[in-house]
């Protein structure tokens, strides 16, 4: 008897603990969700607008051979605007290198970068990009009104500009291909439109 | 049949803790209860803000009396009553297809559409204060029997924190996922 009621106390005990565990992933997940909801690159509104065709301009890339930017071509195109003076854009860089080789069927991913040369060379050769394009022009940041790094721009194969944003982690440059898929200029825009047409259906 | 004390007691202690933490969250913010009331359109004009002034005290009072043994079967009652209209005025809304307004159910926090889940909820709660309010089998209650009670009152409202955080999740998850 004795034993019995020791082990219904401890069962008690052991269950109110699982409840408060419960409670509190439960409430992680609405703190989750509150942070979660402004997701995705943040976009500057200024510049090219997205869903028009990409400026075209050809810029020279690291070896001297021209590079086409904005051109309708076989492959979409992904612009990478770092700064070797910009941690976030180095930190940012397996990222880009891994989207790069999942989608080499279907994408370029071009570099395109500005000042020093040495300092291009050292960030060149620290993250192993001998073997990519990389543009070294400020022509190409200006004519696409980069102010802020890291930045992307992606553009269809058709030449025109898809989606755009300041990247400062994995899931903004997966928000930049989400929002291509979606057909809205930015992942903000898709949510308050979705917001908008479930509100209009409900009255 | 009668049922043994330690249920009768449990759902009372549990109904009281939800009825006093409803009427703490609208005692704390008289406007916005005001302004929730106002949006279910079931009262008119002049008596929005008595309504909203008085509702709060009643659910105090009720989750005062369960605790009374002399009083616990009437405020049980009161309970089961109040809580099926609320759960009456959230129906008629659902019915004139006014699904977009805020429920006004648990803490500020957990603003929530309202959406027939929201029926069940109340349902779970009445059939709850309705065990409260039956006559319990008379026996003695030794120290043994108190504890079980409040850790079983303590575990069912712990799982309807729970189960309330995870209705107020779901619409944001829809929305996250862009449904």
């Amino acid at each position: 008897m004795e034993a019995l009621i020791v082990s219904n106390i401890l069962l008690w005990c052991l269950l109110i603990a699982l409840a408060f565990a419960v409670m509190g992933l439960v409430r992680q997940i609405g703190v989750l969700h509150g942070r979660l909801a402004p997701a995705g690159a943040l976009m500057v509104d200024k510049g090219v607008a997205v869903n028009e065709p990409a400026p075209q301009l050809t810029a020279a890339d690291r070896s001297g051979r021209p590079v086409n930017i904005g051109y309708a071509g076989e492959k979409a195109q992904l612009l990478f605007f770092l700064s070797p003076t910009c941690p976030i854009c180095k930190s940012l860089l397996p990222s880009i290198k891994s989207i790069a080789k999942e989608q080499a069927h279907r994408l370029d991913v071009l570099y395109v970068s500005d000042g020093d040369m040495d300092a291009q060379k050292t960030l060149i050769a620290e993250h192993k990009l001998e073997d990519a394009t990389y543009v070294v022009s400020p022509e190409v940041g200006m004519t696409y009104q980069i102010g802020k790094l890291p930045y992307a721009a992606l553009i269809d194969n058709a030449g025109v500009l898809r989606a755009k944003g300041l990247v400062n982690s994995r899931e903004h440059l997966d928000s930049l291909f989400e929002t291509e898929h979606l057909g809205s200029a930015t992942l903000q825009q898709y949510l308050h439109n979705s917001q908008h047409a479930h509100g209009a259906h409900n009255h | 049949m009668q049922p043994d004390p330690i249920f009768v007691i449990a759902a009372a202690l549990a109904v009281s803790v939800i009825l006093a933490s409803a009427a703490t969250h609208k005692l704390r913010a008289p406007a916005r209860f005001a302004s929730q009331l106002e949006e279910y359109q079931l009262l008119p004009q002049a008596l929005v803000r008595p309504v909203a002034r008085v509702l709060p005290w009643i659910e105090a009072a009720l989750a005062f009396a369960l605790l009374v043994p002399a009083a616990r079967q009437v405020a049980a009652l009161a309970a089961a009553a109040l809580l099926a209209g609320y759960a009456l005025a959230i129906a008629i809304n659902l019915w004139r297809g006014r699904r977009d307004i805020d429920c006004g159910c648990a803490g500020p926090q957990q603003a929530q559409p309202i959406r027939p889940v929201l029926l069940a909820r109340n349902a779970v709660l009445v059939g709850l204060a309705l065990v409260a309010s039956l006559a319990p089998l008379s026996r003695g209650l030794g120290v043994f029997d108190g504890f079980v009670v409040i850790a079983a009152s303590a575990v069912a409202l712990l799982i309807y924190a729970a189960a309330d955080g995870l209705m107020a999740n779901s619409p944001r998850l829809l929305k996250l996922i862009g449904r």
